[in-house]
């Protein structure tokens, strides 16, 4: 074997399991926030869905946007969001928030907002409303 | 009737295919010319039927005829032509569509400049690929099992034949339909899809060519051919991403023209590892060696275009991508053409490997060849660790169930220590490309860019306080690149202009590699008590109402109309106007919000716009969404966008009045909480004081005691407050005297204060003898002794003025135009490398042509 191969070789092992390692502390779980209180850290993704029946509004004192969200599971949490009410909030048919739990709220960072209606081919909600 | 008649031309465009391939086949087979004009034929009448098909499509758009699955899904009749014709490619049918009408004009440029000894192998793989693309659009009928793939074709009826509308009546046609999405009505999207598809059908020539290759056993010459196809391709994926990310920097709250989103990432891959491929296909041409690499990258170039549109059209990102498909039930459909893709790949490559020539002897480390291969190596890793990010959905579950996609970090930090290695690399492999070095040599000639870099950086390090090593090494790298390519680029251009692309490419990377620093040092604009409250944010200094710490900065300022405001330290902004002029769309606001800046005293005004999103909402939840405005500089941008405004307020009251059914309390940017009762206004006044309340002021002047005699039973004590509420503007006025008697009965006490009813005064003569005079009403709530207050609560009286105010979003954004300098320095030596190339080839073939002639002549 010439040295150089072996060198490339040993190279792209310790490149690949960095990556992957890396790669792998990088990803969590969707949990639901139960999991969430037990889980801790600051990059918890929770996916759920807008609860319309209760207030949800962007308070210029705090600049944040507040809404509940039910998960997966049926919890029903308030959820804070650093910024105005994102594109797509009220038609979302799925609601992904990554942030903590700080007792029963969940501060959210990010927000991402699934919006279904323009892509989606099963169930158009629009077509139901046609008469 | 027009979609029988699509389905069926597209059915027969798909057959075609399948017979050209078939013929090309037969024809690389056995080098028949005859074989060879038959599938020629088949492929020409493959796309006229294609065109016809798609024809029939905008035709269907451009007259409305909602019956149509896709019609109805995303047109509707108040487009304008131009999204009219982009609703053609909006959706995932017609894009797919768009991807083989590309393909088509592809294949007609290889039919026409291909020397024959590869065209018809090529044209095999060519040929299958169209096969694959469109047996997901053809809706060929197969008895016994349905239509094959997801025809642009399908009705509305067929679609969804549970739907109660369509059981109560078969043939109903919808008058209107549900309209292109709103992001996606900009003049952006007239260009960057075809441009898209250009560039991944561009991208099926190096992998045919290179399958070809592998099949006739002609390992070498194929790179002459194909180098010229696979720069076009990489020059159209350059510039989709480039329209892409400006697209939306300009138009899309994000904020930025990079999210490392899958569905950006998916043409990103291809590009760097069309880039490897460039770059071994060049040691080939230049010292006979890498014909592995050339014939790998090749194959994976194209095949990641494969892999990474099935992953953004499966569905199965759905949950991590802001603009993936959702699944069509073509999921197997791409499976299979991701898999035979692969692995014609892969068999072919297994198949010929040990024929595969091999270099005779290793070359230095101080070799272009060396340096150059090293530097696709590098190329290919970068590829490959966003594929593994992007892939998170399904590699992730080797570590946790149910991934979520990795943070934006995860990019970022790989991208740096990569784009250190790449920029040093372009220097020293370029300077080895043009003339041989030593060790010494070689360091000689870099000891000018590497003291230009030093002294650049050093000086920026010092100059914007940059605190980061990382960020030092990497700016160290940009700058080196730079300039080493810089003043080789100079060299050349001097000497042989026409070969000025490689430098010019390098150069404009290393342009773009110190643009991506600036972000950095995005900087949100605010006030400097923003900037403060932020700045404790940071130390940890800040707790909310339940003591938690709070970790998020404040992004917004809230402007009044007409005052001034400093922001950033050095612009004062005000709000000037904000209108419905309805522009570009229904119900659009534009904003005036004037900059001065102080310390030039240079003044500009930006105007972003706010729209509802009408077609993408039900008409009692309407969405709204924000078009910021962009001023560019030379070396920063300012971004701002109106994140929230009484304006928009109003007009979703308005709307929530006029839709009352579907009302829902969300008072979406308004800053009080929705369950407040805008209506009513409570207000504490002390006894000869005054309070204003919208365009009145009310006087409390005096406690009034009731008499016992006309007390109702049961009371302890009665007082009626004595009110003077004058309009300021007319000064007319009206006496209240709502009452509060203290009542009790066995064994509580209570407080009977009903509201007392009065006619606003000062509303001017439309209201004076009219009988619907609006009224008002105030209740007296609570008495303080010991303050000598009283609590009033007043409905129908304007609580506030009028405010008129905005939340502003403003982002300083350095050396974004350097970001767009560099794109345009890749883009423009792109070219120059095509053009190059492209006469190099001609050139070559003719030689050819000469030689075989005499050597005919000669026999």
């Amino acid at each position: 074997m010439r040295p150089r191969l072996i060198f490339g070789i040993a190279g792209i092992i310790v490149f690949t399991s960095l990556v992957m390692y890396n790669f792998s502390q990088s990803i969590t779980s969707y949990v639901d926030f139960e999991q969430a209180v037990e889980l801790g850290g600051d990059r918890i993704h929770v996916i759920g869905t807008w609860d319309s029946s209760q207030p949800a509004a962007f308070s210029t004192e705090t600049m944040t946007f507040s809404f509940y969200m039910t998960d997966e599971s049926g919890n029903t949490r308030r959820v804070t969001y650093p910024r105005p009410k994102p594109n797509n909030f009220e038609q979302a048919d799925q609601i992904v928030v990554i942030g903590e739990m700080r007792g029963d709220t969940f501060v959210s960072r990010d927000m991402l907002v699934k919006c279904p209606s323009k892509y989606n081919d099963a169930n158009n909600p629009e077509l139901s409303e046609l008469q | 009737m027009i979609g029988i008649l699509g389905q069926a031309a597209l059915s027969l465009a798909f057959v075609s295919a399948i017979l050209a391939t078939w013929f090309y086949y037969r024809a690389a087979q056995h080098g028949s010319e005859r074989y060879e004009s038959v599938a020629n034929a088949l492929f020409f009448l493959k796309g006229a039927f294609t065109f016809f098909g798609s024809g029939l499509l905008v035709y269907l758009i451009f007259t409305h005829q909602f019956q149509y699955y896709y019609v109805y899904n995303y047109t509707s009749s108040d487009l304008q032509n131009i999204y009219l014709w982009a609703a053609f490619y909006s959706g995932q049918e017609g894009s797919l569509l768009l991807w083989v009408l590309s393909s088509f004009v592809v294949g007609l440029a290889i039919i026409r400049w291909t020397s024959p000894v590869y065209r018809a192998p090529v044209m095999v793989f060519m040929g299958l690929t169209q096969v694959f693309l469109l047996s997901m659009v053809s809706g060929f009928p197969i008895p016994g099992w349905g239509d094959l793939g997801a025809s642009p074709f399908r009705t509305l009826a067929s679609e969804m034949p549970d739907a109660p509308v369509f059981q109560a009546n078969p043939d109903f046609v919808p008058a209107e339909g549900s309209g292109l999405n709103d992001l996606l009505r900009s003049p952006w999207i007239i260009i960057h899809p075809p441009v898209i598809f250009l560039g991944f059908a561009m991208m099926t020539v190096p992998y045919s060519f290179a399958l070809a290759s592998l099949w006739k056993r002609k390992y070498h010459e194929w790179i002459h051919a194909a180098l010229p196809w696979t720069l076009g391709a990489n020059l159209c994926l350059l510039t989709a991403i480039f329209l892409g990310g400006y697209w939306a920097y300009v138009t899309l709250s994000f904020g930025g023209y990079w999210a490392w989103d899958p569905v950006e990432n998916a043409s990103l891959v291809p590009w760097i590892f069309g880039m490897a491929g460039i770059h071994a296909m060049l040691i080939q041409k230049k010292h006979a060696s890498s014909h592995k690499a050339s014939i790998i990258f090749a194959i994976l170039a194209y095949v990641t275009i494969v892999y990474q549109t099935f992953l953004t059209r499966s569905g199965i990102l759905g949950d991590s991508s802001v603009h993936s498909f959702v699944d069509l039930g073509l999921y197997n459909h791409l499976l299979i053409f991701m898999i035979v893709a692969a692995a014609i790949g892969l068999v072919m490559l297994v198949w010929r490997y040990r024929e595969l020539p091999e270099p005779k002897k290793e070359s230095p480390i101080l070799s272009r060849e060396f340096m150059m291969f090293s530097g696709a190596m590098v190329l290919f890793l970068v590829g490959f660790v966003i594929i593994l990010g992007t892939s998170s959905p399904v590699l992730g579950r080797l570590f946790v169930d149910n991934p979520t996609p990795p943070d934006q970090q995860f990019y970022n930090n790989w991208s740096l220590p990569f784009g250190v290695l790449i920029g040093l690399m372009t220097v020293v492999t370029q300077y080895l490309w043009w003339k041989r070095h030593t060790a010494e040599s070689l360091a000689a000639v870099l000891i000018t860019p590497t003291l230009i870099a030093s002294v650049i950086t050093l000086t920026a390090v010092i100059w914007v306080d940059m605190r980061n090593i990382a960020w030092m090494i990497y700016l160290f790298a940009a700058v080196f690149a730079v300039a080493g390519n810089g003043l080789l680029m100079f060299r050349i251009m001097r000497s042989n202009p026409r070969r000025t692309g490689g430098t010019l490419t390098h150069v404009g990377f290393a342009v773009l590699m110190i643009g991506f620093l600036g972000s950095g040092f995005d900087r949100p604009m605010v006030d400097s008590r923003t900037r403060d409250y932020n700045q404790a944010v940071v130390a940890g200094q800040v707790f909310d109402d339940d003591g938690f710490r709070v970790n998020q900065p404040i992004e917004f300022v809230e402007l009044e109309k007409n005052t001034p405001k400093l922001i950033d330290g050095r612009y004062m902004v005000t709000f000037l106007s904000a209108e419905i002029t309805e522009r570009n769309r229904p119900g659009e606001q534009e904003y005036e919000i004037l900059f001065e800046d102080v310390e030039s005293g240079r003044t500009f005004v930006m105007s972003p716009t706010v729209y509802p999103m009408l077609s993408n909402s039900s008409p009692g939840a309407v969405e709204w969404t924000v078009d910021p405005d962009v001023r560019t500089g030379l070396f920063s941008d300012i971004f701002m966008y109106v994140a929230g405004s009484s304006l928009v307020d109003r007009e979703i009251e308005r709307m929530n009045r006029e839709n009352p059914g579907q009302f829902q309390t969300i008072d979406q940017l308004g800053p009080q909480m929705a369950d407040h009762n805008p209506d009513e206004t409570m207000v504490r006044v002390r006894r000869g004081g005054t309070v204003q309340i919208g365009e009145y002021t009310v006087t409390f002047r005096n406690f009034i005691y009731i008499d016992e005699s006309e007390l109702p039973e049961g009371s302890i004590i009665g007082v009626k407050a004595d009110l003077l509420l004058v309009h300021r503007e007319s000064g007319e006025s009206a006496e209240i005297r709502p009452g509060y008697i203290l009542a009790s009965d066995d064994d509580s006490q209570f407080a009977f204060n009903p509201p007392e009813t009065f006619g606003l005064p000062g509303l001017g003569d439309d209201f004076r003898d009219d009988t619907d005079t609006p009224e008002a009403t105030v209740r007296f709530t609570e008495v303080h002794p010991d303050s000598d207050e009283i609590e009033l609560v007043l409905t129908g009286v304007e609580g506030e003025p009028e405010r008129d105010w905005i939340l502003l979003a403003a982002e300083h954004k350095p050396l974004i135009s350097v970001v767009w300098l560099g794109t345009f320095l890749l883009m423009f030596g792109f070219s120059v490398s095509i053009m190059y190339r492209w006469a190099d080839q001609k050139k070559r073939e003719a030689q050819e042509k000469m030689e075989t002639q005499e050597n005919k002549n000669e026999h």
